[in-house]
């Protein structure tokens, strides 16, 4: 059928369709729960508890116990909302551009990439739900027939369209995911011994049986949720820009912004999938799987986004002089490059634009523990920037006698490092209860892209039945 | 007791399968169907599949699009005019929200038509033949009924010259 070697081995170890099923399924249903886990997630819920913490400090007590002020009115929940947002990027960038794009190195990172997507999403949504200061009220945020009028929400409004944008994002990529994982509930439910375990993932699995019909609605189905979800990876991000760039503050009213949002995005998400992938591969021993060519591919995509960041940055600053507008020069050359934010400014552009040059060199991108550093230094790049973008620009802007500088409070630290807590307890639940890779996708590129092709597939299985008799 | 209606020819290996149904159809047999623990184009094209669910996600996309305009439009518009910066109140900017929600419409529906049309709901019970189907084999179903002219040994020997590893009965 296939013979056409496009990409290589994505599948080494000479492995079988039963292999993948067992493989696969082999954390759910046969391996112990190991140590790690126990304390990774106390650990994560610890973090959650203290998040949780903040919450009911803010919820209860209102926006004031955070730093914010009349001047830096937007602070680290604007920014880890953003951040958030970015990390829960890729995961549908990752599966969806490379499903529309037939990249079958996809297959085995996918799921992974969406699961982390959900929880990212999730994550950040809880930021503008507690920034409302009103929680109670957030309703108000829905149009509906009310007895103000009625009074219906700002249509042209970048808030109410970023609304409207996450949650369609969380609800199409919830949706693809969990489509996804159908079939491969239903090959867990046939494999189980425990009947609690087939109860559940029984009825996860919605009954499906796998017949041809059935595969065809179903791929059909999924590459068209694919393909409509392709442009909300866009559109999202470059909303959540328009939110910055239709304000008139130096340094956010400019229309780089959603090209240069969503290039972020898709940069700090990779990341992200890079640092889990490395995980999961390594305590999971899933290397022939997440071989080291995948890694590579993904470290590729991260230079190429690196040099689109370190150009918008330099674009930045030369807009900033080419328009010759003293308080955006002010931004750039006074509060960004130098001034008291210079060590957050200088650290993004390290991170994001000069250290992932370093992928160039092979040797650089073949040693696992160097990719898993700068994979991390990148998301903490983007941290910094969102930093950057909301801080510098707020705190001096056009009269000095606002001028204000921010520090965050222990409240929203807390609420920070409770979602990083929600976000990897989520992960490790998904670890242990959800496939982490798309098993059925796995089978349908094994004959194409496995490492099999020495000795023929089929003499392997023949010569595998013969050592059964 | 009555014979089980259908026979099923179980497969280790996927183009021995489609090289199976190939056969078959070139013997007048009927393949009711294949279980098959991926898709493969394939069988789909030999069996003349097709689905319509793409002409149904253009249409909720369009019916999506169409009513979150009229939406925009009647409390924009009609029921609550608001003057802002003298902008119009039949706005270009509605744009935004039409393309998201009518992804939204498009993914939702899409998502229930598929769900109707393979009755995949949560609590189904799943009716397979052979459940090794979601593990590593390829089987193909044949109704007894619709077995052209050819016998029951000559089919068992058929299924066999294509590589069935073994051929059962349902």
């Amino acid at each position: 059928m296939y013979n056409a070697k496009i990409r290589g081995v994505l599948i080494e170890g000479d492995k079988t369709y039963a292999d993948i099923s067992s493989d696969v399924t082999r954390p759910m249903l046969i391996d112990k729960t190991p140590v790690w886990w126990w304390v990774a997630s106390f650990v994560a819920s610890a973090m959650l508890v203290w998040g949780v913490w903040g919450f009911y400090n803010t919820i209860v007590n209102g926006i004031g116990t955070w730093g914010n002020n009349n001047s830096v009115s937007w602070g680290w929940a604007i920014i880890n909302f953003v951040w958030w947002i970015g990390i829960g990027h890729a995961g549908t960038a990752f599966s969806i551009f490379l499903l529309v794009l037939h990249q079958k190195w996809r297959t085995s990172i996918n799921r992974a990439a969406e699961a982390m997507t959900i929880f990212a999403v999730a994550a950040a949504g809880m930021f503008p739900l507690i920034h409302m200061g009103r929680i109670w009220d957030g309703f108000f945020i829905f149009p509906y027939p009310n007895t103000r009028g009625p009074l219906w929400d700002n249509f042209n409004s970048p808030l109410f369209w970023d609304v409207m944008a996450i949650s369609t994002y969380l609800t199409a990529s919830f949706v693809f995911w969990y489509i996804g994982m159908i079939p491969d509930f239903a090959t867990i439910r046939e494999r189980t011994v425990s009947k609690i375990k087939k109860k559940v993932y029984g009825i996860l699995s919605f009954g499906w049986v796998g017949s041809a019909r059935g595969w065809l609605r179903f791929e059909s189905a999924a590459l068209l949720m694919g393909g409509l979800a392709a442009p909300l990876v866009v559109s999202v991000h470059s909303i959540v820009a328009t939110d910055f760039a239709a304000g008139v503050l130096p340094g956010w009213h400019s229309t780089i912004f959603p090209p240069f949002f969503v290039v972020g995005a898709i940069f700090s998400g990779f990341a992200m999938v890079m640092t889990l992938m490395i995980i999961v591969r390594k305590v999971f021993h899933y290397e022939q799987y997440v071989t080291k060519g995948h890694l590579d591919a993904i470290a590729r995509v991260l230079t190429f986004v690196s040099l689109i960041m370190g150009v918008a940055y330099i674009i930045e600053i030369f807009v900033a002089w080419y328009s010759d507008n003293p308080y955006e020069m002010y931004i750039f050359f006074h509060n960004r490059a130098t001034g008291p934010y210079a060590f957050e400014y200088w650290a993004m552009v390290a991170f994001n634009a000069i250290v992932p040059q370093l992928f160039w060199f092979k040797k650089i991108r073949s040693n696992i523990t160097v990719v898993f550093i700068i994979s991390i230094l990148i998301n903490i790049g983007m941290w910094y920037e969102r930093y950057v973008i909301v801080v510098t620009s707020l705190s001096k802007t056009f009269l000095p006698a606002t001028w204000h500088s921010y520090s965050p409070s222990v409240t929203e630290i807390a609420v920070f490092v409770g979602t990083i807590g929600f976000f990897i307890l989520g992960i490790l639940m998904f670890m242990k209860f959800l496939p982490m890779m798309a098993i059925s996708e796995l089978k349908g590129i094994l004959k194409e892209t496995g490492a099999h092709d020495k000795p023929d597939f089929r003499d392997v299985l023949k010569a595998k039945k013969k050592n059964k008799k | 007791m009555e014979k089980p209606s259908q026979i099923l020819g179980v497969f280790n290996d996927p183009d021995d399968m489609t090289h199976a149904v190939e056969s078959l159809i070139k013997n007048n047999v009927k393949v009711k169907d294949v279980y098959s623990p991926f898709p493969i184009e394939e069988v789909w094209e030999l069996l003349k599949m097709k689905t319509r669910i793409p002409y149904l996600t253009f249409i909720y996309g369009a019916i999506g699009t169409i009513s979150v305009f009229a939406f925009l439009y009647w409390t924009s518009v009609i029921n609550y005019p608001l003057t802002f910066g003298g902008k119009p109140h039949n706005s270009l900017s509605f744009i935004v929200i039409m393309f998201v929600l009518t992804i939204l419409f498009g993914v939702v529906f899409t998502l229930l038509t598929l769900q109707f049309r393979e009755n995949l709901w949560p609590g189904v019970k799943s009716k397979m033949p052979d459940t090794r189907a979601t593990d590593d084999k390829f089987i193909i179903v044949i109704d007894r009924k619709d077995m052209g002219n050819i016998s029951e040994s000559e089919l068992e020997k058929l299924l066999k010259d294509n590589g069935a590893d073994e051929v059962n009965e349902y």
